[in-house]
């Protein structure tokens, strides 16, 4: 304490008492501005990029969402058949493949059980070369049965044919029917989501944004939306409307803007008293111009991440309804539907359950990688929440 | 120097209450609590306080981003208290203009500088974004910064410069009053400076007259020609800046001036601090308190007794 003192009593008394005129500005008269940032400007978008690029997964989840999306598109054009064009003869063929047959897979195999072995020889039930082999001899009342493993499309006689995915039980051509199928699941769950999305920004604004009663208001009838089982307005939607693509749209819809609108409502709480939506207002920018400019704006990141995350749910939604029996009419393909005729004789021919499966599978996990690294890169606050 | 007939903005019985809560368990909190005070043209008016105390309420209430619960506020002799109508709204924009206090909350992060900037002007009728860039370039300059800035976002600049981003937005739009709500307390010390000196300039450049609100004494020394201490939501005293310094009366004012730390240490070393206790400090009287002019244009809260000991102080 002491030192203290003496340390503080010690400032020479010259230095203490300069007088002001001795003072003058060091700079005054040219401004000096600031220096100009040598980085590029980036904006939001181009940082979200550069984000999203970073995410191996996303960025291969994004390119297996392409390759999905484009053989919807040009898929069922790529075989000479239509997708209910029926070929009776050719029922429940399994999948074969040009090129892939010599190797072993895709060649038309299926194996044929407790035939005679004496009529392997009789080339009016077997024709030539049909016959890959056969196992498990046993004997049944003094006649010895086998299962035959034969190239099929030989055993009916159609050695130029080629079913990629195989037939179903119509003789209809599945590669066909399941791109079909994949283009009418995405048409329905985009046409869904992107108008769950506009009804929701809109109805999440006015509440968010105006708030008080009329958000009050606005909230309870989303609740009261949101109280009845999905599968019972979806059910009903589909009676009163019938089973075609727009029913089928309009019933995922009835309740799926709800969680839109919530998410809305609450990013629009959430900046709506942010001091630059205040500075703007005092300088006269309408409510409009607030909304769209100012407050959207911000929140567009959850709003993609809520639309990507939305699709995949809006597919296995009505999966989901197809399968239960309440998809589309026949002879119109969904992956449900597909789905659904294909699992009542999943033990005899797999290759109808196993494809529309496989492509429903690898779209909800492409989708839902895609979604979570959109998140990440749109929000990257939110990194590892769900 | 003062226009003494025709003050700037004119504020009578201003009261500004919030509530909470449903009926039954209402909660009111009167945040202006009767309030009145004159801004003349050309001045810097500061308004200071502790935190919370309804100086910031103060200032968005006179912009009308609330709506008074009571009393007059009339800016040029028109009034601007009343309904929010379209046209209000354009009086008050085109003649007031507000500096937030948060640099980075107060500018939109989706725009670039020149968007925030221009916006003003484009709601103003100037839709020719031509004509817009270059009075936004302009302002750029003024405020130190250069052109080159206009097409980067509010993120790639330090507080500072968004600060000063924030004045150039308030002042594209010409306006006549100012209201700087505590536009330096988010800032370095040495950035402070900075943008205190750039208000300082702009202000003598476009005749500007600023109300300045802030809660740090010495920057509202430096920077005010008139100062009112605010104590939960009451005005207790108002007098030039000079003055008030040298004969600070209502005891909440002299606790808040002991609590500045003086530059020279030989001071600061005897600084006391003097702390305000409502009970202590009073004389409880039947009279209600009002401002009352102690000298010319000093005026203290208080009754009729304290009054008698503040003049007794002087």
């Amino acid at each position: 304490m002491a030192d203290l003192k003496k340390k503080v009593i010690d400032i020479p008394e010259d230095i203490l008492n300069i007088p002001a005129e001795k003072f003058e500005f060091a700079q005054i008269h040219n401004t000096i501005y600031d220096a100009v940032p040598e980085t590029e400007s980036r904006g939001f978008f181009k940082d979200a990029l550069v984000r999203l690029k970073k995410n191996k997964a996303s960025i291969a989840a994004f390119w297996i969402l392409c390759a999905i999306i484009v053989l919807a598109i040009i898929g069922p054009s790529l075989t000479p058949y239509t997708f209910s064009q029926q070929f009776p003869e050719y029922v429940n063929m399994p999948p074969r493949v040009p090129y892939l047959e010599d190797m072993g897979i895709f060649n038309g195999k299926q194996v044929l059980t407790n035939r005679r072995l004496d009529s392997l020889e009789d080339t009016s039930k077997f024709p030539e070369g049909s016959v890959l082999g056969y196992s498990n001899p046993h004997e049944v009342r003094g006649v010895t049965l086998v299962d035959v493993e034969v190239n099929y499309y030989k055993y009916v006689g159609a050695d130029d044919t080629y079913f990629w995915f195989g037939t179903d039980g119509m003789g209809r051509d599945v590669w066909t029917r399941l791109w079909r199928g994949a283009r009418v699941s995405l048409v329905i769950a985009l046409a869904a989501v992107l108008s769950d999305v506009a009804i929701g920004i809109v109805y999440g604004s006015v509440a968010g944004y105006y708030g008080g009663k009329l958000d009050m208001i606005m909230m309870r009838i989303c609740e009261i939306i949101n109280a009845f089982p999905n599968v019972v307005v979806c059910t009903l939607c589909i009676l009163l409307f019938g089973s075609g693509i727009p029913a089928m749209i309009l019933a995922l819809m009835i309740r799926g803007w709800v969680p839109t609108a919530r998410m809305v409502r609450a990013q629009f709480l959430r900046f709506r008293g942010r001091e630059y939506v205040m500075a703007a207002q005092t300088m006269g920018v309408p409510d409009y111009a607030l909304i769209f400019r100012h407050i959207l704006p911000n929140s567009i990141g959850p709003i993609i991440t809520r639309t990507m995350i939305a699709i995949p749910n809006a597919i296995f939604t009505e999966s989901f309804l197809a399968f239960i029996g309440l998809g589309l009419a026949p002879p119109e393909p969904s992956i449900g539907t597909l789905l659904s005729s294909g699992q009542k004789v999943l033990m005899q021919y797999p290759h109808l359950t196993l494809f529309p499966a496989l492509t429903i599978s690898v779209l909800m996990i492409a989708f839902n990688l895609f979604g979570n690294g959109l998140r990440d890169a749109l929000d990257p606050t939110q990194r590892g929440h769900e | 120097m003062r226009n003494e007939t025709m003050p700037l903005l004119e504020v009578e019985n201003l009261k500004m209450s919030f509530t909470s809560g449903k009926r039954g368990k209402k909660v009111t909190v009167n945040a202006i609590d009767d309030n009145s005070f004159k801004i003349y043209e050309g001045e810097t008016f500061g308004l200071v306080g502790e935190s919370g105390c309804g100086k910031t309420t103060t200032g968005r209430t006179i912009i009308r981003l609330y709506n008074p619960t009571e009393g007059v506020m009339r800016f040029q002799g028109k009034e601007i208290s009343g309904p929010m109508t379209k046209e209000l709204r354009h009086f008050l924009t085109d003649n007031i203009a507000m500096i937030f206090q948060d640099p980075i909350d107060s500018l939109n992060p989706r725009m670039t500088v020149e968007e925030i900037i221009g916006e003003g002007l484009k709601y103003r009728g100037m839709k020719n974004p031509e004509e817009r860039r270059e009075i936004v370039y302009d302002m750029l300059n003024k405020v130190g910064l250069t052109h080159e800035h206009a097409s980067r976002y509010p993120h790639e600049f330090s507080g500072g410069q968004r600060q000063r981003i924030g004045i150039a937005r308030a002042l594209v739009v010409k306006p006549k009053l100012i209201i700087a709500d505590e536009p330096v307390s988010a800032l370095d010390v040495s950035v402070q400076a900075q943008v205190i000196n750039l208000l300082n300039d702009l202000k003598e450049e476009l005749g500007l007259t600023i109300m300045f609100v802030a809660h740090d004494l010495s920057v509202v020394k430096y920077f005010s020609t008139r100062v009112a201490v605010m104590y939960y939501g009451k005005i207790v005293e108002m007098a030039p800046s000079e003055e008030l310094y040298r004969h600070p009366l209502h005891p909440y004012t002299r606790a808040l001036l002991s609590a500045v730390p003086q530059p020279n240490p030989l001071l600061e070393k005897t600084r006391q601090r003097i702390t305000y206790d409502k009970v202590r400090d009073h004389i409880e009287m039947d009279e209600p308190r009002m401002m009352r002019e102690i000298l010319p244009e000093h005026f203290v809260y208080c009754n009729s007794k304290e009054f008698e000991r503040y003049q007794s102080m002087l």
